[in-house]
């Protein structure tokens, strides 16, 4: 079962490098936009977090 | 014969293919619409029948989007001049194909009778009067269309709308579509109903089966008294160019002589008449899943036969025939057709896989009690 | 050959500006908000907390409101090209129409398959499940977008295309050169992330105004920062990629450039001003009270000090020569298609590239037939087709400046309230927060001025420098097209009221609305997480 993970993993790693190096190379701001979504995304979320950690200190000194 | 004929052949098919799905999807959804207001008597019954095809309606719509999509990608000179042609006739169609998504996603979201009411007279329209001018449009192409290309390659048109709108031959095709759709809404509603919509949806999907039946069978004796259009010389290979390179004659009863010439067709239309009567009977017997898949044999039936009766047309010129569009002369280039061609055949296989497996997620019955209580629903 | 009545041609262009327009009022929310509906969703799966599901399921219900219309418009804009452009779309549509039949099999078709799966299947589905069917949706209605700005990007940078005198048409040949034309991708970035702006100020705005009654804490604090962090970066890009598309523009559409900045006369580096403010006159070629930056001109528009950049009046000067040479290939290929005779077919090819301009001569020849122009009318007729080279520059250089100066006032928005938000002190900058709600209808606003930069600038021609804008409409009466144009503002202006009333009624409501309930309290983050845990052990296992 873990090999098969495994090989899946490794597949999906080869195909988002090929994918990675060839619209890298023919559509740069392609390959940026999917970069910088993703990017987007994950700082909007950390930055929620961010709040939700916030919030627990703040009511924590309360106490 | 070369490899451009034969991808223009492909591409007739696959036309073929999207106008059946667009009848059987489409028809289905907009038949639902139609009936809204005859299989619900009130507004928890209504939403009912909505929710039925709520989860699905977006994704059927697409067989309409992609029917146009690939016209123009296909066939860029019949989309450039049939839509144009038919200018009224298409923004109408437009007006209530635009309606639909906008009812589906408002009528429900407040709470005032007067704002269902109007959006349920909105189903009605934008159901039944699209399925009418689908049905419409493949009469008035079969009668013939005024319009000649000057030299630039610019259409002008010869004929006014009046002609197409009011235009017994088109009224009945268009009378025959809207049947086979309230047929296929009317199974779909018994598929996944419970009385008192069932019992409902039953009686309508009979009728509708039984309409179109006759229908068919009346247009297919008025056609062998129409003109129909024959290519006397052309070469299926020639650069896609309707201004030059093909004569064409028009003689009364044309359109049969495809069938004259291979007896062997006279099977489409009579498959088309045999799924009319046989679904009707599967619907009396209570048998949706066999009614549904007999409605696609309508469509297949129908369809097939007007694209036997045409064939190589797609739209004849009534007033200059020599320019007449045919599957020859007005496609897309060699590259263009291939090019679309292995896009499509990526494409859907994984169209038709994620489309089945939603409706593999939302299957079973929609129950009224659960729709008004269940605040994400239509 | 006669030419189409040019008032229809006006109502055509008017009645798809006007559809273009309208649609394009809710298309950037569905860009953005897809992605932001996804990220919501995405802290949901990776911390189990409920206030985050409340927070995908509430924007996605006035997603929903907004995807309606835009789905609903965009049927609108699909069968134009048809109804009303139908010479344009014999001559182009060999190639155009592919991408716009891949967005309806590749992006079209996903996007409305799972957005139905999206707001029905929260019950249904398991929640790495649900949330990989929300990605679907973005991913569905971005790639949509990026087919619609490819076929866009070759009416303005035509690649992959030639013109075939057989089929008197362009013919398509290389969809490699399609795809990744320049043009096609920084369009697409551009649009794609102006439409992650509407929707965090969309966000913000409706978060300003809970955060300002007071009402949904929790909730509105992080949507906030969320859409703040989001807006923030997105504005940085949009503005990146407008550098990017205004340095094409300088290498391949020198007039839409020139137009941009009201640049009548060739410029001096590097003292040329840029020029803030002025009412350019098309009539007179000059422009009015005009104020300026000096120094900045030429180097945000070439990259360099010293390049001069040419105005208008000197491209209309260069132009000539190609009318002329346009004249005689167009009046080749209408012998050749009379006598298929090889040396009209070689005249032809000897001046194909300038084809077009031989098409926008028609208007001033004898009889709109350039074959019948005499060598003596020859000169009166270049004279004449000259000035048609050039956009309207009042509209163009305008509409630009408008979304420049919104996109710079978007900037400072967005980084003062994530500075703000991340110190945790918004409620006591109730101005900000004010300017935030008013803010939300301005990048729609910003979007529909870039469009109109983008394709008034392109004008006179609908394939730039191959086929003018005035030979492909569809030879309608006029009668036709009020017919229509009264049509759609009646649907349109009914679209906008009922949009408008549902969206305040559920922006007002809030999220407590429903059987879910926002409470965003403790209790139910405590109670969610051993939940979050086990999701999270089953994705790493």
């Amino acid at each position: 079962m873990s090999i098969m993970r495994l090989t899946g993993l490794a597949v999906a790693l080869v195909v988002s490098l090929l994918f990675a190096v060839f619209v890298g190379d023919q559509g740069p701001w392609y390959f940026a936009w999917v970069v910088g979504t993703v990017m987007i995304i994950l700082i909007a979320g950390a930055g929620a977090i961010l709040l939700d950690a916030q919030d627990e200190q703040a009511s924590e000194r309360e106490i | 014969m070369d490899s451009y004929a034969i991808l223009k052949l492909l591409w007739a098919a696959i036309l073929g293919i999207l106008f059946i799905g667009l009848g059987v999807m489409v028809g289905m959804d907009m038949g639902v619409g139609t009936l809204l207001r005859f299989v619900g008597r009130n507004d928890g019954e209504r939403r009912t029948a909505l929710n039925i095809i709520g989860p699905h309606w977006d994704g059927n719509q697409v067989w309409f989007i992609l029917g146009g999509g690939a016209i123009f990608a296909a066939f860029p000179t019949l989309y450039a001049t049939s839509f144009s042609v038919f200018y009224v006739v298409m923004i109408l169609l437009l007006f209530s194909m635009i309606l639909r998504p906008v009812a589906f996603e408002y009528r429900s979201k407040a709470d005032s009778r007067h704002w269902r009411a109007s959006w349920d007279v909105a189903f009605l329209v934008s159901g039944a009067l699209p399925m009418f001018i689908y049905g419409a449009a493949f009469g008035n192409v079969l009668e013939g269309v005024g319009y000649h290309f000057g030299w630039t390659g610019q259409y002008y048109q010869d004929e006014s709308f009046l002609s197409y709108l009011v235009n017994p031959f088109a009224i009945l095709c268009g009378l025959m579509s809207v049947a086979l759709s309230v047929y296929q809404g009317g199974v779909m509603l018994m598929l996944r109903s419970e009385e008192p919509i069932h019992g409902r949806a039953r009686r309508y999907a009979m009728r509708g089966g039984i309409a179109a039946a006759i229908l068919f069978a009346t247009g297919g004796v008025w056609i062998s008294r129409l003109n129909g259009f024959r290519l006397t010389d052309a070469d299926p290979g020639m650069p896609a160019n309707p201004i030059q390179g093909q004569h064409v004659t028009v003689s009364a009863g044309g359109w049969l002589e495809n069938f004259q010439a291979h007896p062997a067709l006279w099977l489409i239309p009579l498959l088309g008449v045999a799924c009319m009567l046989f679904g009707t009977l599967m619907v009396r017997a209570d048998r949706p899943v066999l009614a549904w898949w007999t409605g696609v044999g309508s469509w297949i039936g129908t369809i097939g036969t007007v694209g036997t009766a045409m064939f190589p047309f797609l739209m004849p010129s009534a007033t200059t025939p020599d320019q007449s569009l045919t599957i020859w002369n007005s496609t897309a280039s060699a590259y263009g057709l291939a090019c679309m061609l292995v896009v499509a055949a990526i494409f859907v296989p994984i169209i038709l896989s994620y489309t089945s497996w939603c409706y593999y997620v939302m299957r079973g019955k929609v129950r009224t009690a659960d729709v008004i209580h269940d605040t994400h629903s239509y | 050959m006669e030419l189409i009545n040019p008032g229809v041609v006006d109502l055509s262009r008017f009645q798809f500006a006007l559809t273009a327009l309208y649609h394009f009022m809710f298309v950037p929310l569905t860009l953005g908000l897809t992605f932001m509906l996804a990220a919501m969703e995405t802290v949901y799966v990776v911390t189990g907390r409920q206030i985050y599901k409340d927070m995908a399921q509430f924007w996605g219900k006035l997603f929903g409101i907004n995807f309606a219309i835009g789905v609903a418009t965009g049927i609108t804009m699909e069968f134009e090209f048809g109804t009303n452009w139908s010479m344009y779309s014999r001559f182009f549509g060999d190639m155009f129409g592919t991408p716009l039949a891949i967005e309806g099999l590749m992006a079209f078709f996903m996007e409305s398959t799972f957005v139905g799966l999206m707001f029905f299947g929260w019950d249904r589905l398991s929640r790495p499940a649900h949330l990989a069917v929300t990605y679907l949706v973005a991913l569905g209605s971005n790639l949509s977008a990026l087919w619609i700005l490819v076929a866009n990007a070759s009416m303005n940078m035509p690649e992959g295309a030639h013109f075939d005198p057989d089929t008197m048409r362009m013919q398509f040949d290389s969809v490699v050169k399609v795809i990744f034309n320049p043009d096609a991708q920084a369009k697409f970035v551009h649009t794609s992330v102006a439409g992650y702006i509407s929707a965090a100020m969309f966000v913000m705005g409706i978060s300003a105004f809970y955060i300002l009654r007071g009402q949904h804490k929790a909730f509105a604090a992080r949507s906030f920062r969320m859409a703040a962090l989001f807006g923030i970066i997105s504005t940085v890009a949009v503005i990146t990629l407008g550098d990017v598309l205004g340095r094409l523009d300088y290498e391949h559409q020198p007039t839409k450039i020139a137009a941009i900045e009201g640049l009548w006369h060739t410029s001096k580096p590097p003292f040329e001003p840029w020029l803030a403010f002025a009412l350019p006159d098309d009539a007179k070629q000059e422009n009015h009270l005009e104020i300026g930056v000096p120094f900045v001109l030429t180097p945000l528009v070439a990259h360099s000090f010293d390049t001069p950049i040419t105005g208008m009046t000197e491209l209309e000067e260069q132009a000539g020569p190609r009318i002329v040479s346009g004249i005689q290939a167009l009046s080749a290929l209408r012998r050749y298609g009379q006598g298929h005779d090889p040396a009209d077919l070689a005249q032809f090819r000897a001046h194909e590239a300038d084809m077009g301009f031989g098409f926008l001569a028609m208007r001033h020849a004898p009889g709109q037939d350039v074959t019948a122009i005499s060598a003596a009318e020859m000169d009166s007729v270049v004279r004449q087709t000259e000035p048609d080279i050039l956009p309207n520059v009042f509209v163009t250089f305008w509409s630009f400046r408008i979304m420049v100066f919104l996109s710079l006032w978007f900037f400072a928005v967005f980084a003062l309230s994530a500075y703000v938000s991340l110190k945790n002190r918004l409620e006591r900058n109730r101005l900000l927060l004010k300017l935030c709600m008013w803010s939300i209808p301005l990048p729609i606003l910003a979007t529909e001025f870039g469009w109109i930069t983008a394709e008034a600038g392109r004008q006179p021609w609908t394939v730039f420098n191959r086929l003018p804008t005035f030979l492909s409409a569809s030879s309608h009466s006029v009668g036709y097209m009020i017919f229509s144009l009264a049509g759609f503002a009646l649907l349109y202006s009914a679209f906008i009221a009922a949009e408008l009333f549902l969206m305040f009624k559920y922006a007002r409501l809030g999220p407590d609305h429903g059987a879910h309930g926002a409470h965003g309290s403790h209790l139910t983050v405590a109670h969610d997480r051993k939940d979050a845990f086990s999701i999270v052990s089953s994705l790493s296992s």
